[in-house]
């Protein structure tokens, strides 16, 4: 084992070695004449005569001769008399002058607004207007602060194509993003970078450190990264300085959330008497507690016991600025949540460091991001049947008290013949459950301009992401169900460790009217990831230490590394501004696929061309921007185990041996290996329009793709008489989305008015073509404790598609169940009056899980988001809405609370159950329900579709001559309103579900989440997603 | 410029060299296949992997939910409605998806799988004498044998697979009828038989033994009616080289403290060692007990309650009261109920609610000497009972070839069988001259007593060809549901239909 970490070891020395001969190589090369050269000075300004500090001025041809300009626009360069100088700022047309005697003045014109913006795409950027591939883009200005912890929540509808949904309501659970649909069925999750850097989520990120953040959605972008990007690419990029006066900035946050719905259920009264009449129905003995309903009056409101008003913080604070060399940009926040289920909360420390330093022909930059996150989670549940305490919270019996103080612990709890439902308090109280994740990131980077408009750059990532888990049972005894004896602990620790090694050699010319930016690189990248456990039993009260523990020790660990090696290349060419031209390539290998299948090529192409730079174009006409788009490309997907291509043994699999009745070590193949396994390809055409209308006003992006994936990997159900114990990953299938994305924004002003409306939509179909042996069934989603599965994927449908036994009524007679019959059967021999009546679909005369049919799928048939915003004077607006239409949610927690088959807890919805007088929707109380009213079915499966007043904020900027006295230069005070109001016919909690995730450094967001999970409102496990009110003032000094 | 080119054709080449060592990684956690198979000890760790199934938490046939399960459908067992397959499987509205009836199948084929890859693989192992390889293969066929018995009494028809599969086709293999899984079993027993040792040296005790394929096979022919080989096979063990005998103390069959004792033909080896939790799955952290005492245990003692003898059983017990006229020694062992001076968990019986309108509660196997189920050592919250489960004891030999013998009408030779086990009841001798039909009634009740929540009531009312009337005479919940031939057999599992194109669902559950 150790030979093999040498080894690898050994290739990461290899590789920088490498590098470190490339600088060599190149850094004697050229060596610049510039003969008779003067200086030259000069200014630069805006339209507006304002000066511009850090633009750029070089002379022509030779950017290494480059220089910025000073906080007053003031340059200094050398020069020959006559020869050309290139003035250039990102955002401003660029300008040709003659170097002259006298001091220049050069006034750079604004780029038009939409063609103005510099998008980052892997490895690079380019500007706007060159860009033929479909990006989305958001600058960090655009991402209000609104009282979420989590940067990625505030971006739900504001980027076409790009679905955001919250993956839990827990303090610091982060959110899942599916860019153009679900293109496999394993992980779905795109590919985060940030800086540069690979990273498994970005939830840590705070909004302010954001410069922009760009998302590759089709091949053409996407492509370079090659093997990781199916799923696209997130690229963050983070502030740097700017050149001129320092700027400090300050910006806080405060406050408070709420629970937006309260599940309905039944006060102490209310379920005595259900519950009576459930045991009456089926003959059998009421139970003692629900005897006397009357003298029960509404007893505990669990909900009320454990849901309480969160208090949120946010501060942070920035300091950056630049000279002609170089710029920086250092920033700290601290973020502190507390949830809305009480004892659980999130809290964040982040420090950034980025600078960039610039000498003659070379180019130096990093940053570094220290981030520590603390969780307070939940306890998943304590072998009963509540799950988490919001499930529990609704299930338990209000008859139940919350405190028993002469009880080990203090806690009351579920006693008689009831199901074990724990009490959510003592949950929440006698587990203490927190992760602490501490992570590092640096990047590094030279750069050296060999020759004008070639450059070298040698770029070093790094990341260590440490987490760390804690555990602490106290010993109690809550109720009679739920006895744990001893105090215990476990703990855990990961760690996992990425080493990024990229050579690029880029060039960047323009010839007359060519254009040509090319790339052409090496990157090595290696993820190593150990785990290690360990857990004690048996501690003394108030100690929380291994040592102290006196009972049974465990202890567990591995570790995992994979490797990925590749080399990638790309030319962007535009001929006059007109014909636009992207190609890239990338061949990557991975150590993930044994050797047959070890590489895989990922190319791309793309065209555009700017109709609107035409010379018969007419530019004075309603659209005096236009630009088509066409791309093509394939892309892969690797996220996969490691070492799956090895039939493995699988140790600790013991039994016990001997008069002794000792250990008996076990070890033996549990599983079949897929030594043939191939890179999931994913095919992507995309064809994108981009106009500017009404004097560029209204901006109106418009695409339509068609993504394929094929050889999807996927663990496919194989027989249980096959005899292993998992499935094997295979290349089982071929997946279709194809949709439309608009995006569009108008901007304008009236006045003092300044007004901005923009929104998005989505359109996406997702189908599966194929898969497995063909007639393949892979069914998911299980909706309860014990419930069957909601969802089947095969082909023909989409992914994930529900499929129920649909429920048809009610049975309102005895002739009604007894003229349901086949063939002189009855179909539901069990049913009586006020049962569901379930549809027999193939028609055999029974209800089974052959019956099932489709039902709908979990997928929107469009989703939305729209918004304004709007300054007047010192006032500004911003609204923000969101929403989807057409998607199914199964309701999980509803299935259990309308049941009356067990004992728990019900819904406030059997109070109308059906009786003989009373023929209503809601079947009969009847305990232990023959007729399985409860199964899983269509009963439970509701419309998802939404609408949501996501953001409401409205912002005070004080009047800069009064701040000046003090020293300030801007100051704005804020309030800001999250999920103001839902509109939905969902009666969950809130139709944006998503089940928790365990880990939220796990990259593998399906195997917490799953695919085919999708849409199944999980409501055991569930947290609340909050309403949430806050205040801010911004300060910059 | 040319540098450039240079730089880069270098890169290039370099590059291509070292990329493939660089994506050839070995896992660290764990060894190949190519690798394993080299010492006697690889077969030793091979079979703990094998063995661990039968007490497999969620599947194994003496785990918790497959004890459950073998006792569920009985007429002397009630389940509660709180884990629902479990419910359902009890009150005959269980479904092809069942998870309880799905994990014993699946358990079933994991070891079947386990035991074919020591029959490949045990030649590769160089080191071992010709004794050896052949005691192990004999011992993985036990272990095949066995796992195939119970695919048979519980479903009936079930594919065969007698080798490790190689390619993706070998996943999908259709069932055979039960005669020919049947007919599977008997040859690996009769070849277990022959090879396996009579005994182990202490640090062994409880593997396959002898006796234990021996037994196995007199049941097999037993539960498929060739009632000469069956006598033939059971006589056997009644005689030297066996040593078997009673215990003269029933209950002594049922705690930790008399473990693979003299009445123990086959025994499911659990202790509470190993990982804290029960239900951690094939990993270290899995603690090597049985959760299924918890499970039974009352409320008031930290129990999940989950399970109660019919009252068709507590009666049953006091058909016949002992030469003292007391109540049966078995009753005291099996079952809790309300007697002056009852105690249970050293608490006065009267300490616990009956909560299910039954008159007693299950004591066999309970750790009831404790004063709560969960003070095991591992203080884990899911308590693991160190309690082996027995799964064939010498009293079945004795009674199973009683019947053997009865069934071919040769009731005297049968007598002395049934008196050993009415003996030790503390039962007077069977009157002379019980005809074939009054022998099988005794055999039947003293099976009914002396088994009771040890998974074989079912399988014996199944193959007596008495589950309609006893279910429907008894005060089991759900007996209004049970439809004859349907409910005799589990369904073949949904998801073994979904995942196997081979498959098809019995003609009953069609």
């Amino acid at each position: 084992m150790t030979r093999t970490t040498s080894t690898a070891d050994r290739s990461t020395i290899f590789h920088l070695f490498l590098s470190w001969i490339l600088i060599a190589a190149t850094v004697v090369s050229p060596v610049f004449s510039a003969a008779q050269s003067v200086t030259v000075t000069g200014k630069v300004t805006d339209e507006a005569q304002q000066p511009l500090a850090g633009a750029t001025v070089s002379v022509k041809g030779k950017p290494s001769t480059g220089v910025t300009t000073d906080a007053r626009g003031i340059f200094s360069i050398k020069a020959g008399p006559g020869e050309l100088l290139l003035v250039e700022f990102v955002g401003f047309q660029p300008q040709e002058i003659k170097a002259g005697t006298k001091e220049l003045n050069v006034r750079l014109a604004t780029l038009p607004a939409s063609l103005n913006d510099v998008v980052v795409i892997g490895y690079g950027t380019v500007r706007r207007k060159d860009l033929t591939g479909a990006v989305a883009s958001i600058k960090g200005s655009d991402i209000k602060s609104q009282g979420v912890s989590d940067m990625t929540r505030s971006l739900q509808g504001k980027l076409p194509g790009v679905t955001i949904e919250s993956a839990g309501g827990d303090p610091g659970s982060g959110t899942r993003i599916l860019i153009r649909g679900v293109g496999t069925l394993g992980n779905a999750a795109p590919l985060y970078i940030v800086d540069g850097v690979q990273v498994a989520n970005i939830n840590n990120i705070s909004s302010s450190d954001i410069a922009s953040l760009d998302v590759l959605k089709d091949a053409s972008a996407a492509a370079i990264y090659g093997s990781r990007a199916a799923n696209g690419v997130v690229l963050v990029t983070t502030r740097s300085g700017r050149s001129g006066i320092p700027v400090i900035q300050f910006n806080t946050n405060v406050g408070a959330q709420r629970l937006a719905r309260k599940m309905p259920v039944l006060n102490a009264r209310q379920w005595a008497n259900v519950s009576n009449a459930a045991h009456d129905a089926a003959g059998l003995a009421r139970l003692d507690i629900a005897k006397n309903p009357d003298s029960l009056g509404t007893g505990t409101d669990w909900q009320d016991a454990i849901f309480r008003t969160g208090i949120m913080q946010q501060y942070d604070l920035s300091v950056s600025g630049g000279s002609e060399n170089g710029r920086y940009s250092v920033s700290g926040g601290y973020n502190d949540q507390q949830g809305i289920v009480d004892v659980t909360g999130y809290k964040r420390y982040n420090l950034r460091v980025k600078s960039d330093t610039k000498k003659g022909a070379f180019q130096f930059g990093e940053t570094i991001l220290l981030t520590r996150e603390k969780w307070i989670r939940t306890p998943t549940g304590w072998g009963g049947q509540g799950g988490g305490p919001v499930g529990s919270a609704t299930k338990m019996i209000p008859v139940f008290s919350i405190y028993d103080t002469s009880a080990p612990g203090g806690y009351a709890g579920a006693y008689g013949p009831v199901v074990n439902v724990a009490n959510p308090v003592a949950q929440l109280h006698l587990e203490d459950i927190n992760y602490e994740l501490t992570n590092i990131l640096a990047n590094a980077y030279g750069e050296i301009t060999i020759l004008p408009g070639l450059k070298y750059k040698l770029n070093l990532g790094y990341t260590n992401t440490f987490g760390s888990n804690y555990d602490y049972y106290h010993r109690y005894q809550v109720g009679t169900l739920f006895s744990h004896p001893t105090n215990d602990i476990s703990m855990a620790k990961d760690q996992t460790n990425l080493v990024l090694l990229e050579n690029t050699l880029s060039f960047d010319r323009h010839f007359g009217k060519h254009s040509l930016q090319a790339l052409a690189g090496y990157t090595y990248q290696q993820t190593k990831y150990s785990y290690t456990s360990a857990s004690k039993t048996d501690l003394p009260d108030g100690i929380d230490v291994l040592d102290a523990g006196a009972g049974t020790a465990s202890t567990g660990g591995n570790r995992t590394q994979s490797d990925l090696v590749s080399v990638l290349g790309r030319a962007i060419y535009s001929y006059d501004n007109r014909y636009l031209l992207t190609a890239s390539f990338r061949r990557d290998g991975s150590s993930r696929f044994g050797s047959a299948n070890r590489y895989g090529n990922f190319p791309s192409v793309a065209v555009g061309w700017n109709i609107a730079n035409e010379q018969f174009y007419h530019r004075g006409s309603l659209v005096p921007t236009l630009k088509l788009r066409a791309s093509y490309g394939v892309l892969g997907n690797q996220e996969i185990g490691d070492y799956q291509y090895s039939a493995a043994i699988s140790s600790n699999i013991n039994y016990v041996t001997g008069v002794d009745q000792h250990k008996w070590f076990g070890a033996i193949q549990t599983a079949f290996a897929s030594p043939n396994i191939k890179w999931e390809t994913t095919k992507t055409s995309d064809i994108g329009v981009d106009a500017g209308l009404l004097d560029n006003h209204l901006n109106l992006t418009l695409d339509y793709f068609i993504k394929q994936t094929s050889d999807v990997l996927l663990n496919v159900p194989i027989p249980g008489s096959a005899g292993s114990s998992t499935n094997p990953v295979v290349n089982a299938g071929t997946l279709r989305n194809n949709g439309f994305e608009l995006g569009l924004n108008y901007g304008n002003h009236a006045g003092a008015l300044e007004y901005n409306f923009f929104g998005t939509l989505s359109v996406i179909r997702n189908k599966v073509i194929q898969l497995g042996t063909g007639t393949q069934q892979i069914f998911g989603g299980q909706p309860t404790h014990h419930g069957a599965s909601t969802t089947v994927t095969q082909a023909g449908g989409p992914v994930s598609a529900f499929y129920l036994v649909k429920a048809d009524g009610i049975f309102n007679t005895q002739d009604e169940v007894n003229n349901y019959s086949k063939n002189g059967t009855l179909v539901q021999p069990n049913a009586a009056p006020g049962d569901i009546k379930f549809f027999d679909a193939n028609g055999d005369g029974q209800i089974s899980d052959a019956d099932r049919v489709y039902c709908g799928s979990p997928f929107p048939k469009f989703e939305y988001g729209f918004g304004a915003s709007g300054n007047w004077r010192n006032l500004d607006i911003n609204l923000f809405f969101q929403g989807t239409s057409g998607n199914k949610i199964y309701n999980g927690l509803r299935q259990d609370l309308e049941s009356m088959s067990l004992e728990f807890n019900y819904s406030t919805a059997t109070l109308n159950a059906w009786t003989p007088q009373r023929h209503t929707s809601i079947p009969r109380a009847v305990i232990n329900d023959p007729n399985f009213n409860d199964r899983t079915s269509s009963r439970f499966l509701e419309s998802g579709s939404y609408f949501r007043m996501k953001t409401l904020q409205i912002g005070y900027t004080f009047p800069a001559p009064r701040l000046r006295s003090m020293h300030l230069t801007s100051v704005r005070a804020y309030l800001s309103a999250d999920n103001l109001f839902t509109v939905t016919k969902y009666s969950g909690f809130n139709p944006d579900i998503g089940r928790s995730i365990n880990n939220p450094t796990s990259t593998n967001v399906s195997q917490s989440s799953g695919i085919l999970n999708r849409g199944v409102d999980f409501g055991h496990v569930a947290y609340p997603i909050a309403r949430t009110f806050s205040a801010g003032v911004q300060i910059s000094l | 410029m040319n540098k450039i080119y240079i730089t880069t054709a270098i890169l290039a080449v370099l590059l291509a060299g070292c990329a493939k060592k660089t994506l050839e990684l070995n896992n660290p956690n764990q060894i190949t296949t190519v690798t394993y198979w080299k010492t006697e000890a690889d077969v030793q760790s091979a079979f703990a992997a094998a063995y661990a199934l039968f007490r497999d938490v969620d599947g194994g046939f003496w785990g918790v939910r497959g004890v459950e399960l073998s006792n569920g459908r009985g007429d002397d067992f009630f389940i509660r409605n709180d884990v629902s397959y479990l419910y359902q499987l009890s009150t005959f509205t269980n479904v092809p998806d069942n998870a309880a009836a799905t994990n014993v199948w699946n358990v079933c084929y994991k070891a079947i799988f386990r035991a074919n890859q020591i029959l490949e693989n045990i030649d590769r192992v160089t080191t071992l004498s010709d004794n050896a390889r052949k005691a192990y293969v004999a011992e993985a066929k036990f272990i095949r044998g066995i796992n195939y018995f119970t695919l048979a009494i519980n479903f009936g028809d079930a594919p065969l697979r007698l080798k490790t599969p190689q390619t993706t086709p070998d996943y999908f293999v259709a069932k055979s009828p039960e005669a020919d899984v049947w007919a599977q079993v008997k040859k690996d027993l009769t070849d277990a038989a022959a090879d396996l040792p009579l005994s182990y040296p202490s640090q062994w005790v409880g593997r396959a033994t002898k006796g234990a394929a021996v037994a196995y096979l007199g049941k097999a022919n037993l539960y498929t009616g060739n009632w000469t080989d069956a006598a033939t096979a059971l006589r056997s063990l009644t005689q030297s080289p066996y040593s078997y005998s009673l215990m003269p103390n029933y209950g002594d069959n049922f705690v930790a403290g008399h473990e693979n004792n003299a009445e123990s033909v086959f025994e499911i080896q659990a202790g509470d060692v190993g990982g804290t939790n029960p239900w951690a799955g094939e990993n270290g952290n899995q603690a090597l007990g049985v959760t299924t005492a918890q499970e039974f245990a009352p409320a008031e003692v930290a129990g999940w309650f989950e399970v109660s003898p019919t009252d068709k059983l507590f009666n049953e017990f006091q058909k016949e009261k002992t030469t003292a006229n007391d109540f049966d020694p078995r009753m005291y062992a099996t079952l809790a109920w309300n007697y002056p001076g009852s105690t249970f968990y050293t608490k006065p019986f009267s300490s616990f609610a009956l909560v299910f309108g039954f008159q007693s509660m299950f004591k066999k196997y309970q750790n009831y000497n404790q004063t709560g189920e969960i003070t095991g050592a591992s203080g884990a919250a899911d308590y693991s009972s160190s309690n082996n489960e027995r799964a064939l004891r010498y009293s079945d030999v004795l009674l199973m070839l009683a019947e053997a013998l009865t069934m071919q009408g040769q009731t005297a030779d049968a007598y002395p069988y049934i008196n050993q086990i009415r003996h030790r009841a503390q039962l007077a001798d069977l009157p002379a001259g019980y005809g074939k039909d009054a022998l099988m009634a005794e055999i039947r009740h003293q099976r009914m007593i002396e088994f009771a929540r040890e998974g074989l009531r079912f399988y014996d009312l199944k193959r007596w060809g008495l589950l309609p009337t006893e279910i429907a005479s008894s005060d089991k919940v759900g007996r209004q549901f049970y439809v004859p031939k349907k409910f005799d057999l589990f369904p073949v599992p949904q998801a073994e239909i979904e995942s196997n194109p081979a498959m098809k669902q019995n003609d009953n559950w069609k």
